[in-house]
């Protein structure tokens, strides 16, 4: 327990354990405090109070579970077992079972009450939950009645310095008494999306801390729960301060690296634009196998399996494998499910700080576009995310593919993109005679000159060579070149690289 | 008629328990918890106590030491009923004729009771 300035001892933290809900707590539940876990059947209050204890227990602590339901703890322990935190060696010893329903139906509140501080006491519990607060609720004479049983176990929590969960299936978005007196209010949801799930967790109330507001997704699945702080509250402050440098992080395609007068300046967000089979990916390739040691890289794509990728970087001479073999790459693939957005990034950013990635390549944007239940969020998601990528000293590189595969307007896929990115590089087709060209320009780049010129480039089996200027034609950016009316008789066709 | 205590704090394993030792012809008391089971045993001839390994208030390893420590109870057997492993129970209180680990199938039960009575 730390002291404040006044010497009052500030109030100790109970943490969860449970990943992600420690930092949406800010350090956890506070000791002695009482909390309402509250959802409909089904939303994960029994599974994350369990997952709470069994980590308590593992972390040294003693926590008690008390259930006032006809629910036998015999079918909740099976329910539990397959679980990855269910360890049968802390029960009974450091986590105790039992039930509480005889007691509340013979004795009522005042009987259960004295079961309730038994068992903290008896059992040294610093932990302590109560599953079925509506059935206490429900044999309560009157809401006074309730609310002396709160207050009497808040006063016996805090005089005893044991965090209690009190678990209800309670309606939500209903005030009850207990709601103003407990320390702090979860509340879950499974909520359906159309066809889709999606559970959340939303911090109704919490005395005595800052928490992250708003609503957070969270999984469970037989490793346990996990959340996922939703990335515009988490980051609204990036981790670290950013530190700006002059340094110039290569893509590895000389010609491109020319255009951009040496390459992409480190630590910032590159949006490579064009449409599908146009190079996005083999761009990528090549930015990935210039890393090193020094420079660890990271593939997070969506479409293509790590092994597609390094059969297809083989075939242009590039060469990935020995990169990931080497430890410098690491490719990691979400296979297109029903992912949770938050997830993603959680999973992204975990693998940037493991491997201090310094060069990143996501494949693509698509993929977290597709995630996402609500639309009007992608634009502070990825403004957060691309901010903590920055501050990491990570050169990112997104693919957006854009649906036209010729014309005279390229559709950034989502809105309000654009501006987060401080470097656009356009790929796009171009039809003369009766042939495709692959052509590259360099739209912007942050606080950098570049080469603006529409350069042709070719994808060979020694990978991606940037040839001349595609001069001679007019109405490149409509798609459809043609040769202008004075230039006609001697058309001037693109230089093919030297490969 | 012989006479079989069950002792646990959940009221559906009670129920179960209860209503198959009198289908097989038992008289059966129940407490919901090892005091509450005390009392039960101080009332009369229980030829068998049936407990829970975990309950409020007193648990079932604390009955058992109560029962061994007293003279009118040490000798009748029990049977103790848990979730968690034998080895875990064991560490507590090993004073126990059987062990029945939760959750169990009524012809276990009945077949156990049958043994330890003879």
């Amino acid at each position: 327990m730390t002291q404040l300035d006044d010497g009052v001892p500030a109030l100790g933290r109970l943490p969860s354990g449970i990943a992600g809900l420690d930092d949406i707590l800010r350090g956890g539940f506070l000791e002695g405090g009482v909390y309402i876990i509250q959802g409909a059947p089904g939303a994960g209050k029994t599974v994350l109070a369990n997952e709470i204890c069994f980590r308590h227990a593992a972390a040294g602590g003693r926590a008690g579970y008390v259930t006032l339901l006809a629910e036998m703890h015999t079918r909740l322990l099976q329910h539990l077992r397959p679980m990855a935190f269910f360890d049968e060696s802390v029960i009974p010893d450091s986590l105790y079972y039992v039930s509480a329903f005889h007691t509340l139906e013979g004795d009522g509140l005042k009987g259960l009450i004295d079961v309730l501080r038994r068992e903290i006491k008896g059992q040294r519990a610093n932990l302590l939950v109560v599953d079925g607060l509506v059935a206490a609720q429900e044999s309560a004479p009157s809401d006074r009645d309730f609310k002396k049983f709160i207050h009497e176990l808040q006063a016996h929590a805090s005089a005893s310095g044991c965090t209690v969960l009190l678990l209800t299936s309670g309606a939500l978005r209903t005030i009850s008494p207990e709601h103003t007196m407990v320390d702090g209010v979860l509340e879950l949801e499974d909520q359906l999306f159309e066809f889709r799930t999606e559970r959340s967790l939303l911090i109704r109330k919490f005395r005595g801390s800052g928490f992250l507001r708003g609503r957070h997704s969270f999984r469970i699945t037989d490793d346990g729960v996990k959340f996922f702080p939703r990335v515009e509250a988490l980051f609204a402050s990036t981790s670290r301060p950013q530190v700006l440098s002059d340094a110039k992080i290569a893509v590895g395609i000389p010609g491109i690296d020319k255009m951009l007068l040496g390459g992409l300046p480190a630590a910032t967000t590159t949006g490579l634009i064009g449409a599908s089979g146009i190079g996005k990916t083999t761009i990528g390739l090549h930015f990935l196998s210039a890393s090193s040691a020094a420079e660890p890289g990271l593939m997070f794509g969506f479409f293509e399996t790590p092994e597609r990728l390094c059969v297809k970087a083989k075939h242009q001479d590039l060469h990935v494998t020995a990169a990931v073999e080497r430890g410098d790459v690491e490719m990691l693939w979400q296979p297109q499910r029903e992912n949770v957005l938050d997830e993603l990034a959680h999973r992204l950013l975990e693998a940037v700080r493991r491997r201090k990635v310094k060069r990143l390549f996501i494949d693509g944007l698509g993929g977290f576009l597709e995630s996402a239940i609500s639309p009007q969020r992608v634009s502070r998601f990825f403004s957060c995310l691309t901010n903590e990528l920055r501050a990491l000293g990570v050169t990112t590189i997104f693919t957006m593919e854009v649906p036209e595969i010729t014309g005279p307007v390229i559709r950034v896929p989502a809105t309000g993109l654009s501006p987060l990115l401080e470097n656009l590089i356009f790929l796009r087709f171009v039809e003369r005679g009766s042939s495709l060209h692959r052509l590259v320009s360099v739209h912007k780049v942050r606080d950098s000159g570049h080469d603006p010129s529409l350069r042709e480039f070719f994808i060979t089996d020694r990978g991606v060579h940037v040839g001349e200027m595609f001069s001679g034609v007019e109405g490149v950016t409509t798609g459809v070149a043609r040769e202008p009316a004075s230039a006609a008789a001697s058309p001037q066709p693109p230089t093919t690289p030297d490969v | 008629m012989q006479t079989i205590l069950v002792v646990d704090d959940e009221l559906g394993a009670i129920e179960v328990v209860a209503t198959a030792l009198e289908d097989e012809g038992y008289r059966v008391l129940t407490a919901a918890n090892g005091r509450h089971g005390l009392e039960k045993l101080a009332e009369g001839q229980v030829d068998l106590a049936v407990i829970d390994f975990m309950m409020p208030l007193m648990d079932g390893a604390a009955l058992g030491r109560a029962m061994k420590e007293d003279p009118a109870l040490r000798n009748i057997p029990i049977i103790m009923m848990s979730a968690v492993g034998e080895s875990l129970v064991r560490e507590r209180f090993s004073g126990y004729t059987a062990f029945l680990r939760k959750p169990f199938r009524i012809s276990a039960l009945i077949d156990t009771v049958r043994r330890v009575l003879g």
